[in-house]
């Protein structure tokens, strides 16, 4: 979830609630206020009234356009004593101006005048207008209250964005970031103090992430180089015993072992080198190169070779499918690849190589699926083999990074599958 | 011939004195760049092995005075940086061949005689008994009649023609001939098949040399009469 998506949310769950309960207890104490005024209102009409009929003035009559209507009956000492003097409720009442009940808030009073004896007198007013009121004043409050989230909301957003910029520039030069490819520097123009710290403390990372694997390689490059003079010495050594030195059948039997072992060796640091080399871009030059015409070479190659297990090779291929790229890298890729299939094809089986779109699939029969986080790492063997140097994937893997070429396995209906896609 | 080895590892310079000297010629070596330098100076060879890296400078700048003075010894250069640059930046200052560390002292003999072969003029073909063979032109004959081989049969005959009286076992050989792809099979029938046929044809054909099966590890190719070295 983004930072910002975030942060609104978590606004959104404070400020609505705490709003809410805001306009709510706005709201109550409006309703609370009128409902004061209406029975302030009430209680005037019916002293008014009262004190008319009082003096013996003419009431007013009912119709008088003001929505109030009132009604005055004499009462006994018995029902006096039997209810309140003054009370307030909500309650139907015949309103004559409309000439029907209507929901209104009633005032019943009951009054004694020194000659008449006891009155009760009921004045009502419809209640219709409190409620346009209370509806008017709770649609306003929840308008300004949305309002007011959405502008807040909209301008922390803003605000936000706004102080974060440096954040997300820096997120942009990672993201963008290649250790040994990267020259830019990380963008360090904010005034902000603690993105100015973060900004120099990726700063020195990227510089010692890049100072490691320069040395990384070199070392690999350095060990590696240094490694043939003693190899070459070895092998040497060991092959001048065996033409020079008269060795009996057991001697020269473990001799030869010696001599296996050491161009194991040779071959493990010639493909180390390639793989050094390959990741320092020692192979600039591109050619026009067809794909289809090194399958199809290395498959007569590597049938020959594997005749006698009796591994055969399906081929769908088109006329041709030419790439740019160095040659030597794409035979690289090619050969080991194809070797790899054919190498881990149980006797009899058949190697499949199909070229779909711009995308070239190399299949062979297997048990279970491989590890596919790691089946292109160096020295990774699912299965370990003699004499494997376990560095065949890896280079696959190299030229594909080298060329952006996207390289997959996968295992389906029975079958390892190694796909290299073009872009 | 006389030949100068330029090598600063002890070890190696030491067996390709030995090889060298066993093979009849007369070797001279040099450790460092300096010394190189002065005996250059002072006398002739037929052929200089020149590794890049000494200590004291690259060889590559012996092999440019070399060229600029005029001389016309063949220089070998080799690196153990196996790199593209080198070979290329070597052959194009006048270097014979290149030859990348680690390699086998058959090979470096193989490219010596190849080499001296150039320089003697045009001719290509190895000879060895009564049976000829020309690298380049794919062509064999035996006393004079032309021997039909196939690609890979070829290949063989060749590989071991360079490097007669040698024990060549079959992974070195199918390496050799098929490219680094045999070096994790544990049989070598494929390979088997190709002699059988080869040794055949050799004997059919009334050749003198003979290729012969050495214990089970390999073979070696055997001549009544070695070309001189």
């Amino acid at each position: 979830m983004k930072l910002t998506t975030r942060v609104t949310l978590r606004l959104l769950l404070v400020l609505v609630p705490l709003l809410t309960l805001w306009a709510a207890l706005f709201y109550v104490a409006m309703v609370d206020e009128i409902n004061d005024e209406t029975d302030d209102a009430l209680e005037n009409y019916a002293e008014w009234i009262m004190r008319r009929h009082l003096v013996g003035e003419a009431l007013p009559s009912q119709g008088d356009g003001s929505n109030n209507s009132y009604e005055l009956r004499s009462v006994d000492a018995a029902y006096v004593t039997s209810h309140p003097h003054l009370q307030f409720r909500d309650a139907e009442f015949y309103i004559p101006d409309k000439k029907e009940y209507e929901p209104a808030r009633v005032l019943t009073l009951l009054f004694e005048t020194p000659d008449r004896g006891w009155f009760e007198l009921q004045v009502a007013t419809p209640t219709f207008e409190r409620a346009d009121l209370q509806e008017t004043v709770l649609g306003w409050i929840a308008l300004l209250m949305g309002l007011l989230l959405i502008t807040g909301i909209a301008l922390t957003m803003w605000v936000f964005r706004r102080s974060m910029t440096p954040l997300y520039r820096l997120l942009g030069w990672l993201d963008g970031y290649l250790p040994g490819h990267t020259t830019t520097p990380v963008p360090n123009d904010t005034t902000i103090v603690e993105f100015q710290r973060l900004n120099e403390a990726t700063q020195q990372m990227a510089n010692r992430a890049e100072q490691l694997y320069e040395r990384q390689k070199q070392f690999i490059g350095n060990a590696s180089h240094e490694l043939q003079t003693p190899l070459a010495v070895l092998g040497n050594r060991m092959e001048w015993m065996l033409n020079e030195l008269q060795l009996n059948e057991p001697q020269m039997a473990e001799v030869m072992r010696l001599l296996q072992t050491q161009r194991h060796l040779v071959r493990l640091n010639r493909n180390l080198l390639l793989l050094t080399k390959i990741d320092n871009g020692q192979f600039p030059e591109s050619t026009a190169v067809d794909v289809v015409a090194l399958v199809k070479e290395q498959r007569e190659m590597l049938d020959e070779i594997y005749e006698e297990r009796g591994v055969t090779c399906r081929l769908i291929l088109p006329e041709r499918f030419v790439v740019q790229m160095n040659e030597s890298l794409a035979v690289v890729l090619v050969t080991n690849l194809m070797r790899n299939a054919y190498l881990h094809s149980a006797d009899g089986t058949v190697v499949e190589v199909l070229m779909e779109g711009r995308q070239l699939i190399v299949s062979n029969d297997g048990e279970q699926p491989l590890d596919d986080r790691r089946i292109f790492e160096r020295f990774y063997q699912g299965s370990k083999r003699e004499g494997s140097t376990g560095l065949g994937l890896a280079l696959v893997r190299a030229v594909a990074e080298a060329y952006g070429l996207r390289v997959k396995y996968a295992f389906d209906e029975g079958r390892h599958r190694f796909s290299v896609t073009w872009p | 011939m006389k030949i100068l080895i330029i090598e600063d590892e002890p070890s190696l310079r030491e067996l390709m004195c030995r090889e060298l000297t066993r093979e009849h010629y007369v070797v001279e070596s040099a450790a460092t760049f300096f010394e190189a330098d002065a005996k250059l100076a002072g006398y002739r060879y037929d052929c200089v092995l020149l590794d890049i890296m000494l200590p004291d400078g690259n060889g590559l700048r012996l092999l440019e005075m070399l060229k600029a003075a005029g001389r016309n010894e063949n220089v070998i250069v080799i690196s153990a940086r196996d790199s593209l640059e080198d070979k290329v930046l070597g052959l194009e200052l006048g270097a014979d061949d290149y030859l990348p560390k680690p390699f086998h002292l058959m090979e470096l003999s193989a490219r010596i005689r190849s080499v001296a072969r150039r320089q003697r003029g045009g001719r290509r073909e190895v000879v060895l008994g009564n049976v000829s063979l020309d690298p380049e032109g794919q062509r064999v004959t035996v006393g004079g009649e032309p021997l039909h081989l196939l690609k890979k049969e070829f290949r063989i005959l060749a590989y071991f023609m360079q490097r007669p009286n040698h024990l060549i076992d079959k992974t070195m050989l199918a390496e050799s001939v098929w490219g680094d792809h045999v070096d994790q099979l544990d049989s070598f029938h494929f390979v088997y098949g190709q002699i059988k046929n080869l040794r055949r044809k050799l004997q059919e054909a009334g050749a003198d040399i003979e290729i012969q099966a050495v214990y089970g590890f390999g073979y070696k190719l055997v001549a009544q009469a070695v070309e001189p070295a």
